[in-house]
C-alpha cells in the first residue's frame, strides 16, 4: 500500500533506532519501535528496518522484545537469511531468567513459519517443556505442534510424542489441554490423540480445574473414550453430571453430547438428559446475544426431528420478538411448524398469522408457507386463516397463499374443494412468477372444480406475449392441456392459440420445445394424452413419506453441537453417504417448487426410468409395463412363488394409499379388494429394464395379522428378487405406519 | 480451531486481521460480503457462512462484525462464545468497543489477541488475568505514555497464574475496601392488543465491582431465594453450598465481573410495569387516520417509570402524521416510516399521551399490518422479579469494608402488539 511521506518516516525511524543516544535510553528506544509497530499496523512497508528492529529485540526490556517479536514473526517469511538473525536472539532469551521472556522467545521462535527452523528450535522446545513456569510449558507444547506443521509431511517424532502423554499429568490445566490440543494436531494422520482408560479418567478427575474452553475441549476428547462396563459409563456420567448445568452454553453443549454418544445403547438415558438440558437450552435459545440464540435454535429443530413433542408445552419461547434479526424468526418459525400439537396449535396458528403481516416480504412469506406445511395435520384450520389472508389484497400475501395452496392440495387431497372456492380473484393480484406458476397449475390440475378457470387462463393467454418468465408460459402449457382435456369446449380456441404462439413465435427454447411436445402429443390422439397427462393429481403417501420423522437419537448424536445441524445440507450429504439402503427417489414432488406440476411431467412423458436407489442392487424398474390382467392370471399361474414374507402391519388397508405409494416406485396395480373386506387382496406387477418381470401378491387375513407377500419372478434372478423386495417393503412399510 | 479473525465494519471494510496458524487471504471474506449485501440489515447477516474450504462464525456487536475463519468441523457455540468474550475483553480495556477505539489502541489489540488464543486456542480470556500482562490503556495513562514513551505492556507475569484461586491475583491492596453488587434486571415481553401478557420473561443478572485487600471470602444471601432457579454462576462461586443453603459463598475476583445471572420464567412472576393503551385506526374510505396512544405505570410498588421510549414501525401507505404529545419529544421519519417518541418519566397524575391522526396514501387500501409498538424504560431502585439481597458478609480479613446494593429493572425486548 503506497503511504505518502512513508518512506520520510522510515528514514527517520532508521536514524532514531540506531541511534547510539536512543538505544541508551530505554524508553525512548520502546517508543521508537513501538512507532514502527503502528506504522506496521497501518499497512505501510516497514521492511527496511529488520536489521535494525532484531538489534532492537535484543534490549533487556521486556515490553520491547514483544514488540519486536510482532514486528519479526510478521516479516520473517520474507526475509529468511535476516531473520537467522533474530533466531539468534531468540535462543539467547530462552535461558532469561524471567519465566515471561522465556515464554515470549519460545512463541516468537515458533511462530517465524520459516522453512530449516526446526534445528533451531529443537532444544529451546525440548527444554521449554521441562521448565519449571507454566505459562512457558503452555507455550512450548503448543509450540511441538506449530513446528510439526512447518515440518510438513516428516515423520512423527515418537520421543516427542511420549514427552507430550506424560505432560497430560502436568499440574497445571491448561498445559494438559494443551497436550490434547497438540497430540491431535501431530497425530492427525493416525487418527488423533489416543484415550484409554487411565487417561480418560485422569481428563475426568481434572475437569474440575479447567476453564470453560478446556472443558468443552475435553469433553469432545473424551467422546473416543468407550467404557468397558455398564458400571463404569454409569460412574463417568454421574461424575460430569453438573456440567449439563454449566454456565457456559458450549460446556452444556459438548457435555450432552457425550452423554448421548457414551448412552448409545440406553434410550432412556438420552432421553433423560435432553430432559435436563431442556431448561439451559431454552435460556440460550432466549439469550442476549443473537449468534448464541440461532445456534441453540437449530439444535432444538434437531432434537425435536427426534422428541417432537420435546417442547412443545414451552411453544411461547419461540414467538418472535419483533426486534430480532430475520435468521432467528425465521428459525424460530420452523420450530413452531415442528413443536405444534393438539394442545397448542390455536395459539402457535394464532401467532403465525400475526406474522403474516409482517413488513419485511420475506418473512411475511416465511410465515404463510410455515401455516402451509402445519396444514398437512391441521387442514381445516389453516385452510381457513390462508383464505382470510386472501381477503387482504396483497401481491406477496395471495402469492405465498396460492404456492400453499398448490402444496397442499398435492398432499391433502381432502381440502381441494376448499382450496378451489378460495382461487378466483388472484389472477389479478399475483404478479411474481412463482406465484404465478401455483395459481396456473391449480387452474390446470383442479380446473374442473373451478367453474372460471377457463376465462382466467383466457386471460393469461392473451398476455403471453408481454409476459416475462419462461417457466410461467411452460406452467400454462401444461394447466391448458389439462384442462382441455376436462373441460375441452371451452379450451380448444385458446389452447390453439397458446401453441400457435409457442411455435411460432416464441424465441425461448425450452418453451418451444415444450409447445412442439404437447402439439405432436395431441396429434397422437385424446386417448393418449389422457394417458400421459392425467397421473394422479394428489398424493398424500409421498407428504407423509417425507415425514416420516422420529428418527432415533443415535442417528444424530454425533453430530450434535458441530456445524452439521446448523447447515442441514452437510448433514443431509453425511446421512446419504453413511446410510446406504434409505431409499431416495430420483424426483420429489416438494423439492423445487419452480418444476413441481411439470417435473413429475417430464419424467413421465419422456419415459424416463426412474432409478431406484443404487445401493439397493442396481434395479431399475421401467415405468410402464404392458400387462393385461389376463396376460398377469396367466403367468402368475405358471410360475412359482420365489419369496414369501410378511410385513407388520395393523388396522385396515387404505387401497388408495398403497395403489399411489407403489405407483412412485413404478409398481403397477393389477387388481385390488375394496377397503375393509376380509381377507384383503392385491396384485401388482413390475418390470426391470433388463425385462425380468415380478408379480407380487398381497394378502391381509385378519385385521392384525400381518400383511403376506408373495413374489414370483420370470428369471430367477436372486439378486434382482431382493432389491425388488426391498423397494417393495419400503413403500408398503411408509403406508403401514399410517393412522387415517 | 480459529484459523484468523476479521473484523469488518457495517460499510465491509476489514480494519484488523489477525491469523494464528498460516495466512488466510482476505478474499474468503468476500463471501461474508455477500451475505452482507443479501441481507437488508447489518443484523440480518447469518452468523454461520459455509465457503468451499472454510466456514465463517460472525458476531455482530458494537457495528463490527467479529469474523472467525474455521477450517475444521468446531462446535459453534464455542466459538461464538469465544468471539463474545473477544468483545466483552476490548469493552472492558477501552471502555467502549468501537472501530475507531480499535483502531487507536491497535497494538494494544494485537497484544491481547496474541495472549488470549494461541495457535488457535483459546488460552488466557480472564480479564484479572489478562490486564496483569496487558495493562489496560486510561487517558491519564495515555498522556504519561506519550511524555514518557512507556507502553501497555505489563512487565512481570502475573502472579494470579501461580496462586491457589485461578481467578484471583496475590497481593491485592486498596485503601479504600469497597464491594458493589448490582442487581440488573431485563424484562422481555409481548403483550397483545387486548393488554394481556404472550410471553414475559426476566434476564437478570448481578454484577459486581469487588475492591477488596487480600483474600476475602463473602457470602451473599437473598430474602428470597427461591425466585432463583435458573441460574448460572461465576466459577468462583462454590456451587454446593448454593445447592445445601441456598446462601453465594465465593472468594471475588479482583474488579468487575458477573456474579451470576438467572432466569424468571413462569408467567406469573412476572410483572409488567407498565401498560399501553392504543386506538390505531386507518379508515377505509378517506385518507386520515387516527392515533392515539397513552402510556400508564402499573405494578412498579411505587417507583417511578423513567427514560421511557416509544418506537414503532408505521406502515408503507403512512405519509406523515401529525401528533402532539402531553410530553416528550416525537419524530416520525417519513422515508423510514419510524416514529420515535421520547417521553421521559410517567407521572401517574397525569399520564402521558401522543394523539393526532395519519396522512395515509391515497388510493391505497388500508394497511394491514398493524404496528408494534417497542418500550424502552428504565426503574431505579426496583428488580421486578422481587430479588433482594438479605445480607453481604465477608470472611478471612480484619478490615471493614463498605458495601454496596442497587436494583434497576430495564425492557430489553418489550412489545405491544396493535
Amino acid at each position: 500500500m503506497p503511504y505518502l511521506g512513508g518512506e520520510e518516516a522510515l528514514r527517520d525511524l532508521r536514524r532514531a533506532l540506531s541511534n547510539p543516544h536512543v538505544q541508551a535510553e530505554p524508553l525512548r528506544y520502546r517508543a521508537a519501535v513501538l512507532r514502527v509497530i503502528r506504522l506496521m499496523t497501518q499497512g505501510v512497508d516497514v521492511s527496511g528496518l529488520f536489521a535494525e528492529m532484531v538489534k532492537a529485540g535484543a534490549a533487556a526490556d521486556v515490553v520491547q522484545k514483544k514488540l519486536v517479536q510482532l514486528y519479526v514473526c510478521a516479516h520473517a517469511p520474507r526475509m529468511p537469511r535476516l531473520a537467522l538473525l533474530a533466531v539468534n536472539t531468540l535462543r539467547r532469551d530462552c535461558a532469561d531468567p524471567s519465566p515471561a521472556v522465556r515464554g515470549l522467545a519460545l512463541r516468537g521462535l515458533c511462530d517465524l513459519r520459516m522453512p530449516g527452523m526446526q534445528e533451531y528450535v529443537q532444544q529451546p522446545l525440548l527444554s521449554g517443556l521441562r521448565d519449571r513456569a507454566s505459562y512457558v510449558r503452555r507455550i512450548a507444547v503448543l509450540g511441538c505442534a506449530k513446528v510439526h506443521r512447518l515440518q510438513g509431511d516428516t515423520e512423527v517424532d515418537g520421543a516427542l510424542v511420549n514427552e507430550l502423554y506424560s505432560l497430560l499429568r502436568d499440574q497445571d490445566p491448561i498445559v494438559v489441554v494443551n497436550c490434547l490440543r497438540a497430540l491431535e494436531e501431530i497425530l492427525k494422520k493416525e487418527g488423533g490423540v489416543v484415550i484409554n482408560k487411565p487417561i480418560a479418567h485422569h481428563l475426568l478427575n481434572r475437569m474440575a480445574d479447567l476453564d470453560q474452553w478446556g472443558q468443552s475441549e475435553v469433553l469432545a476428547f473424551l467422546l473416543r473414550y468407550r467404557p468397558r462396563s455398564e458400571e463404569e459409563l454409569f460412574n463417568i456420567l454421574s461424575l460430569l453430571d453438573g456440567y449439563l448445568k454449566s454456565s457456559s452454553p458450549s460446556v452444556v453443549m459438548a457435555a450432552t453430547k457425550l452423554f448421548l454418544v457414551l448412552a448409545r445403547e440406553y434410550p432412556h438415558v438420552q432421553a433423560d438428559v435432553l430432559v435436563r438440558v431442556k431448561g439451559p437450552l431454552l435460556a440460550a435459545c432466549t439469550s442476549e446475544s443473537r449468534e448464541l440464540c440461532f445456534t441453540a435454535l437449530c439444535h432444538v429443530r434437531q432434537i425435536l426431528g427426534s422428541l417432537p413433542g420435546h417442547f412443545s408445552s414451552h411453544y411461547k419461547k419461540f414467538f418472535c420478538s419483533y426486534s430480532e434479526p430475520h435468521y432467528i424468526k425465521c428459525q424460530k418459525m420452523e420450530v413452531l411448524c415442528e413443536l405444534v400439537n393438539d394442545e397448542n396449535v390455536q395459539q402457535v396458528l394464532e401467532e403465525l398469522k400475526g406474522y403474516c403481516t409482517d413488513i419485511s416480504v420475506e418473512l411475511a412469506q416465511g410465515a404463510i408457507s410455515a401455516i402451509g406445511s402445519i396444514a398437512r395435520t391441521y387442514t381445516e384450520q389453516c385452510v381457513g386463516i390462508l383464505t382470510e389472508l386472501l381477503g387482504l389484497q396483497q401481491e406477496h400475501i395471495t402469492s405465498a397463499v396460492v404456492q400453499a395452496f398448490r402444496d397442499l392440495v398435492w398432499l391433502c387431497p381432502q381440502c381441494t374443494d376448499a382450496v378451489c372456492q378460495a382461487l378466483p380473484g388472484c389472477e389479478d393480484i399475483i404478479q411474481d412468477s412463482e406465484g404465478k406458476q401455483a395459481l396456473i397449475w391449480l387452474l390446470g390440475a383442479h380446473g374442473e372444480k373451478v367453474p372460471n378457470a377457463p376465462y382466467v387462463l383466457e386471460d393469461f393467454v392473451e398476455n403471453v406475449k408481454t409476459e416475462v418468465f419462461p417457466a410461467v408460459k411452460m406452467e400454462l402449457l401444461t394447466a391448458l392441456v389439462r384442462l382441455f382435456l376436462s373441460r375441452p369446449a371451452e379450451c380448444q380456441d385458446m389452447l390453439g392459440r397458446l401453441l400457435y404462439h409457442c411455435i411460432e413465435e416464441e424465441k425461448d427454447m425450452s418453451v418451444r420445445d415444450r409447445g412442439l411436445f404437447y402439439y405432436r402429443l395431441l396429434q397422437s390422439g385424446v386417448d393418449e394424452v389422457k394417458r400421459v397427462l392425467c397421473s394422479p393429481k394428489s398424493d398424500p403417501s409421498l407428504g407423509l413419506l417425507e415425514d416420516q420423522t422420529e428418527q432415533p437419537v443415535n442417528t444424530w448424536a454425533s453430530e450434535f453441537n458441530t456445524l452439521a445441524p446448523i447447515y442441514g445440507k452437510a448433514r443431509w450429504a453425511l446421512v446419504t453417504a453413511h446410510q446406504p439402503g434409505e431409499p431416495c427417489y430420483a424426483f420429489s414432488p416438494c423439492s423445487d417448487s419452480g418444476n413441481r406440476g411439470t417435473g413429475s411431467l417430464i419424467s413421465e412423458g419422456s419415459k424416463e426410468v426412474l432409478k431406484v436407489h443404487p445401493d439397493t442392487g442396481s434395479l431399475t424398474l421401467i415405468p410402464d409395463v404392458a400387462l393385461t390382467a389376463e396376460q398377469f392370471e396367466k403367468t402368475w399361474l405358471s410360475l412359482a412363488v420365489s419369496c414369501q414374507q410378511s410385513l407388520p402391519w395393523v388396522g385396515t388397508v387404505h387401497p388408495d394409499t398403497i395403489q399411489t405409494a407403489l405407483h412412485v416406485v413404478h409398481i403397477q396395480t393389477i387388481a385390488m379388494s375394496k377397503a375393509g373386506v376380509q381377507p384383503w387382496k392385491a396384485y401388482f406387477t413390475a418390470q426391470d429394464d433388463s425385462g425380468c418381470l415380478f408379480l407380487a401378491e398381497l394378502l391381509l387375513e385378519a385385521e392384525d395379522s400381518g400383511m403376506q407377500v408373495a413374489v414370483k419372478q420370470s428369471e430367477a434372478k436372486p439378486e434382482a428378487l431382493q432389491a425388488f423386495m426391498s423397494v417393495f417393503r419400503t413403500a408398503v412399510g411408509a403406508v403401514a405406519g399410517l393412522k387415517s | 480451531m480459529i484459523h484468523s479473525l476479521f473484523l469488518i465494519n457495517a460499510s465491509g471494510d476489514i480494519f484488523l486481521e489477525k491469523h494464528w496458524k498460516s495466512v488466510v487471504s482476505r478474499s474468503v471474506c468476500d463471501y461474508f460480503f455477500e451475505a452482507q449485501e443479501r441481507a437488508s440489515e447489518a443484523e440480518n447477516v447469518p452468523p454461520v457462512i459455509s465457503t468451499p474450504h472454510h466456514y465463517l462464525l460472525s458476531v455482530y456487536r458494537h457495528k463490527i462484525f467479529f469474523v472467525a475463519v474455521i477450517q475444521t468441523e468446531v462446535p459453534p457455540l464455542f466459538v461464538i462464545e469465544f468471539l463474545h468474550r473477544v468483545v466483552d475483553t476490548f469493552q472492558d480495556y477501552f471502555g467502549v468497543c468501537s472501530e475507531v477505539m480499535i483502531k487507536d489502541n491497535v497494538v494494544v489489540v494485537y497484544e491481547v489477541l496474541e495472549e488470549m488464543l494461541d495457535n488457535g486456542f483459546p488460552l488466557a480470556t480472564e480479564s484479572n488475568i489478562l490486564k496483569e500482562l496487558i495493562k489496560p490503556p486510561t487517558i491519564l495513562r495515555t498522556v504519561v505514555n506519550t511524555i514518557t514513551g512507556s507502553t501497555n505492556v505489563g512487565d512481570q507475569l502475573p502472579t494470579g497464574q501461580l496462586s491457589v484461586v485461578p481467578w484471583r491475583r496475590t497481593g491485592v491492596k486498596y485503601t479504600n475496601n469497597e464491594a458493589y453488587f448490582d442487581v440488573i434486571e431485563e424484562i422481555d415481553a409481548i403483550i397483545d392488543k387486548s393488554g394481556s401478557t404472550i410471553t414475559a420473561e426476566i434476564q437478570g443478572v448481578i454484577d459486581a465491582c469487588v475492591k477488596l485487600t487480600g483474600m476475602p471470602d463473602l457470602t451473599l444471601s437473598f430474602m428470597n431465594p427461591r425466585l432463583l432457579d435458573d441460574v448460572s454462576f461465576h466459577p468462583c462461586v462454590r456451587f454446593k453450598r448454593w445447592e445445601s443453603e441456598r446462601i453465594l459463598s465465593f472468594i471475588p475476583p479482583d474488579g468487575n465481573f458477573r456474579l451470576l445471572s438467572y432466569h424468571v420464567s413462569a408467567q406469573n412472576l412476572v410483572a409488567i410495569p407498565v401498560y399501553v393503551k392504543h386506538n390505531i385506526n386507518f379508515r377505509d374510505s378517506s385518507s386520515l387516520g387516527r392515533f392515539e396512544i397513552t402510556v400508564g405505570p402499573k405494578q412498579t410498588m411505587g417507583k417511578t417509570i423513567e427514560g421511557v421510549m416509544v418506537t414503532s414501525q408505521m406502515p408503507k401507505s403512512v405519509l406523515n402524521m401529525s401528533l402532539t404529545p402531553s410530553q416528550g419529544t416525537h419524530i416520525f421519519d417519513p422515508v423510514t416510516k419510524l416514529l420515535t417518541w421520547d417521553l421521559g418519566k410517567i407521572n401517574p397524575q397525569k399520564l402521558p399521551s401522543l394523539k393526532g391522526s395519519m396522512n395515509l396514501q391515497a388510493g391505497t387500501s388500508k394497511p394491514d399490518e398493524n404496528p408494534t409498538i417497542n418500550l424502552q424504560f428504565k426503574i431505579q431502585q426496583l428488580a421486578i422479579s422481587g430479588l433482594k439481597v438479605n445480607r453481604l458478609d465477608m470472611y478471612g480479613e480484619k478490615y471493614k469494608p463498605f458495601k454496596g446494593i442497587k436494583y434497576m429493572t430495564k425492557a430489553g425486548k418489550f412489545q405491544v402488539r396493535t
